[in-house]
């Protein structure tokens, strides 16, 4: 082959060449952590929350102008008046919701002889079928019926909160590791003398936290059933498929009408709750997607710009080669096997500043580390990209006729 | 010299109008990037009371049982009741205030208004002088009305507009929850950037939303208001009912002290570590001595209120920028070398290397002015799709004065450091060689 022509030829010319393969190893430095952030943001945001059908969910929470009297007579009616609407399938007043981004988080001990913790968890409560509301999958034991349901005042005796518990699986996993079935066994919220006693009567297969932190945090949760005797009540609904935006207007009208003396704190849908949970996530990958692109553009670009450069300057030389006999494809194939020296340069040396650029970004925002197959696509891509932009000019240098060379200057 | 080399540069633009196109576009992408992500992590990191910000200090005090206790760790960014009025009557500093998120609602005077859910602040009257709050109407209320816990309110200006229209209406009663307070005063537009007076709350975070009233914290106190923002509790939590929580150790109030000179954070940290060892001693607090007591820029960096992904995007478009400038140094190498004919006749009539070298960086330059003007055109764009993202971006998605000139500046710069090189090279054309090709 003819590879020792076209090196001495570089190094004789080297500021091109140097500048084409500094920018390809820049480029690969940048978009294969680019893309590596891409993908883990991507998968983080669509983890899922272990709701069924998340398009049919939305929660709407009021509140009272002034104390109300009966307080658990009204959540009572309220749900009532909320079942009664068309298109509501199911709903449960339920403290909290996944993605909600606001919540009751609570320290699990499995003994109260314990000095530290056996777990953190995201504590649901509801009086109401909230497991079947949301959609979650019981893989083991039994859901709440309305005997288990404790009538609390949260506010006044925050040390009863509820007997009974349903976990997730990841939290049944996490406080019984050697696989014993989380059912029947008894767990504590809090060490104190007074701390409140839970038997596990269920295992949900899945149910995030309302902040759906990353990995296992994320994952463990608990309901316990109790009604509060509160006038702030957060209603949870389950609505006919495609119902429900119109569902939560009904909703907001029948809970907040005129006389009823109550206020509306908020109402959204499942999708937007998730859409806000993740907001920085998407924006960070439409960024990256962005640059990535754009990266891409220019680089290839450059190669363009370059390699037009070079064919304008030789096209005498080219003229003398054809007229000597070199072929068409011989003419290719010189400065498609160029740019590949030029692109493998540059390509080594962006490997190396990809991991460099990597371990910056591990040191200093604690992102996770690049993983070798990762990178070996980004320089495909890469390869693929200089070969590609090379392949015009190149074309055209072919094209040059062989009389050139007989024409001066 | 100088202008006509200008022109020439302007001239030659249309020269190899591909290449120079290429060239602007390049340039003002990578700079409408780096600056549009910088100006978002300029707005997020700056002081918002640059005068006295390091004068002003929140402090922190171990709260906590001994349960699952590590030495050393960070206490808890909010105060106790109990600590906070040991605190506010410590006299330490020239001023001293307490403040924790609560929401209401509102009956508005006019019949057809529906009542309204508002979230606001409960503080002490020296909030308003501490951090310099502007008043439209009125005053804040008195350090008596603490004393007094009196129904007084001091509402925003947007809440006040809501309610009233554009008039004055100190003196005037409002309802919220079951109570009639007394309007004293409303606020001008004050919109610090961060929240920093109160960074842990409930209703919007750093840099979105806003308090919309604010009442004595002692009034609050006195109707038994919870707090609407973060509160956390140790161990089994508070003895039952309103008056068990106050007491309690759980942690909810965020505190401020103002220093009568930079010097003072050194003796209020002394001070705090006294009270902290004292109140160990008692046993009020059951961990060991572990106090800080951080200004305002320490405070917003410690809870890193300028956002990891901001910064990674800095990091990221700045690359993007090294590279849209290498690849400007290559076309500008092509588009000057094909030019060493004219550079070879201009030596041989005798210019010199830095005639020519003058002439090529100027030319340069056009190119970054031009791109320059395309460049900032793209940052608005970029910080405006920025600004899409939440309320929360679109306040820091802003270009100040020192942003813009910065991206004029740094357009320059990168179109002038791209042009070295090239020029570099353009000056080492040998006349003798060039003329003898022709």
């Amino acid at each position: 082959m003819e590879i020792r022509p076209i090196v001495s030829a570089l190094l004789r010319n080297k500021t091109g060449a140097l500048l084409i393969a500094a920018q390809i190893a820049l480029t690969l430095a940048i978009v294969s952590n680019a893309a590596y952030i891409i993908r883990d943001r991507v998968a983080v945001s669509s983890r899922p929350s272990g709701i069924d059908d998340e398009s049919r969910i939305f929660r709407i929470a009021v509140d009272s102008i002034d104390k109300p009297g009966d307080a658990i007579a009204l959540q009572k009616q309220e749900e009532q008046r909320l079942a009664a609407l068309p298109g509501v399938e199911s709903l449960a007043n339920a403290n909290q919701i996944p993605l909600g981004q606001s919540g009751w988080n609570m320290v699990l001990f499995l003994d109260k002889s314990q000095t530290s913790s056996s777990s953190s968890m995201a504590f649901y409560f509801t009086p109401g079928p909230l497991v079947k509301t949301l959609g979650l999958k019981v893989i083991e034991g039994r859901d709440f019926t309305a005997a288990d349901v404790d009538i609390i005042n949260v506010r006044e005796n925050e040390h009863r909160l509820g007997h009974v518990a349903i976990v997730s699986q990841a939290l049944a996993k996490k406080l019984f590791p050697d696989g014993q079935s989380a059912v029947g066994k008894h767990v504590f919220v809090g060490n104190g003398a007074d701390a409140p006693e839970y038997e596990i009567v269920g295992v949900v297969e899945r149910l995030q936290s309302p902040w759906a932190q990353h990995g296992e945090a994320g994952e463990l949760s608990l309901i316990t059933a109790i009604r509060p005797i509160q006038s702030y009540v957060n209603y949870v609904v389950r609505t006919e498929p495609g119902q429900v935006e119109r569902v939560m207007r009904d909703a907001e009208a029948a809970l907040t009408g005129a006389g009823s003396g109550r206020l509306l704190i908020e109402k959204n849908t499942l999708p937007d709750i998730r859409q806000q949970r993740y907001r920085t996530d998407h924006a960070m990958v439409w960024m990256l997607v962005t640059v990535t692109v754009l990266l891409l553009l220019v680089t290839a670009s450059g190669i363009v710009g370059m390699a037009t450069l070079w064919v304008n300057q030789r096209r005498k030389q080219i003229g003398v080669r054809r007229a000597l006999g070199a072929r068409r494809a011989d003419i290719l194939r010189y400065f498609v096997t160029e740019n590949a020296l030029i692109s493998s340069f540059g390509i080594a040396a962006g490997t190396l500043l990809a991991l460099a650029l990597n371990q910056l970004l591990v040191s200093q925002f604690e992102l996770p580390r690049l993983p070798l197959p990762h990178l070996l696509v980004g320089m495909a891509v890469l390869w693929a990209l200089g070969i590609g932009a090379v392949y015009g000019p190149a074309r055209r240098a072919a094209s040059v006729a062989p009389a050139t060379a007989t024409r001066s200057a | 010299m100088f202008r006509y080399y200008l022109n020439l540069g302007f001239r030659s633009l249309r020269r190899n109008p591909v290449l120079t196109i290429l060239m602007v576009i390049t340039l003002s992408v990578g700079v409408a990037a780096s600056m549009s992500t910088y100006t978002v992590l300029h707005m997020m990191s700056g002081d918002p009371i640059p005068h006295k910000s390091d004068r002003l200090f929140v402090p922190q005090l171990d709260t906590g049982g001994m349960v699952g206790y590590t030495a050393g760790e960070e206490p808890d960014d909010q105060l106790s009741y109990p600590d906070t009025q040991r605190l506010l009557a410590s006299g330490q500093g020239i001023r001293r205030t307490a403040i924790y998120g609560i929401n209401d609602a509102i009956t508005p005077e006019r019949a057809d208004m529906a009542p309204l859910l508002a979230n606001g602040g409960a503080t002490t009257a020296d909030f308003f002088a501490m951090f310099e709050v502007p008043f439209r109407y009125g005053n804040p209320w008195h350090a008596d009305d603490d004393a007094r816990k009196a129904d007084v309110i001091v509402l925003s200006r947007a809440t006040s507009e809501k309610l009233f229209g554009d008039v004055d209406p100190t003196g005037k009663d409002l309802t919220m929850g079951e109570t009639s307070y007394r309007i004293v005063g409303v606020l001008g537009d004050w919109q610090p950037l961060p929240r920093y007076y109160r960074i842990i709350n409930g209703n919007g975070g750093a840099f979105a939303g806003s308090d919309e009233f604010f009442i004595p914290f002692s009034t609050a106190v006195r109707h038994e208001k919870r707090n609407s923002g973060n509160n956390n509790c140790n161990g089994d939590g508070p003895e039952p009912g309103y008056a068990g929580w106050i007491a309690s150790d759980c942690t909810w109030i965020q505190f401020w002290f103002e220093g009568a000179s930079v010097g003072e954070q050194a003796s209020i940290k002394a001070w705090l570590d006294d009270y902290a060892s004292e109140q160990h001693r008692l046993g009020w607090l059951k961990r060991p001595v572990n106090t800080r007591l951080r200004n305002t820029m320490q405070w917003l960096e410690h809870l890193e209120v300028v956002g990891r992904d901001s910064r990674i995007q800095v990091w990221l478009a700045f690359g993007f920028l090294l590279v849209c400038l290498v690849n400007t140094v290559g076309l500008l190498l092509a588009k000057f070398s094909a030019r060493a004919g004219e550079v070879g006749v201009r030596r041989a009539l005798g210019a010199t290397r830095s005639a020519i070298f003058q002439q090529y960086l100027i030319e340069a330059s056009v190119i970054g002015l031009v791109g320059a003007a395309l460049g900032l055109a793209l940052s608005f764009a970029g910080l405006w799709l920025i600004g899409q993202q939440s309320g929360a971006m679109a306040a820091v998605a802003k270009m100040d004065w020192a942003m813009l000139l910065a991206t004029l500046l740094l357009s320059l710069c990168a179109s002038v450091l791209a042009g070295f090189l090239p020029t570099w090279r353009a000056c080492q054309v040998r006349p003798a060689l060039q003329l003898k090709a022709q």
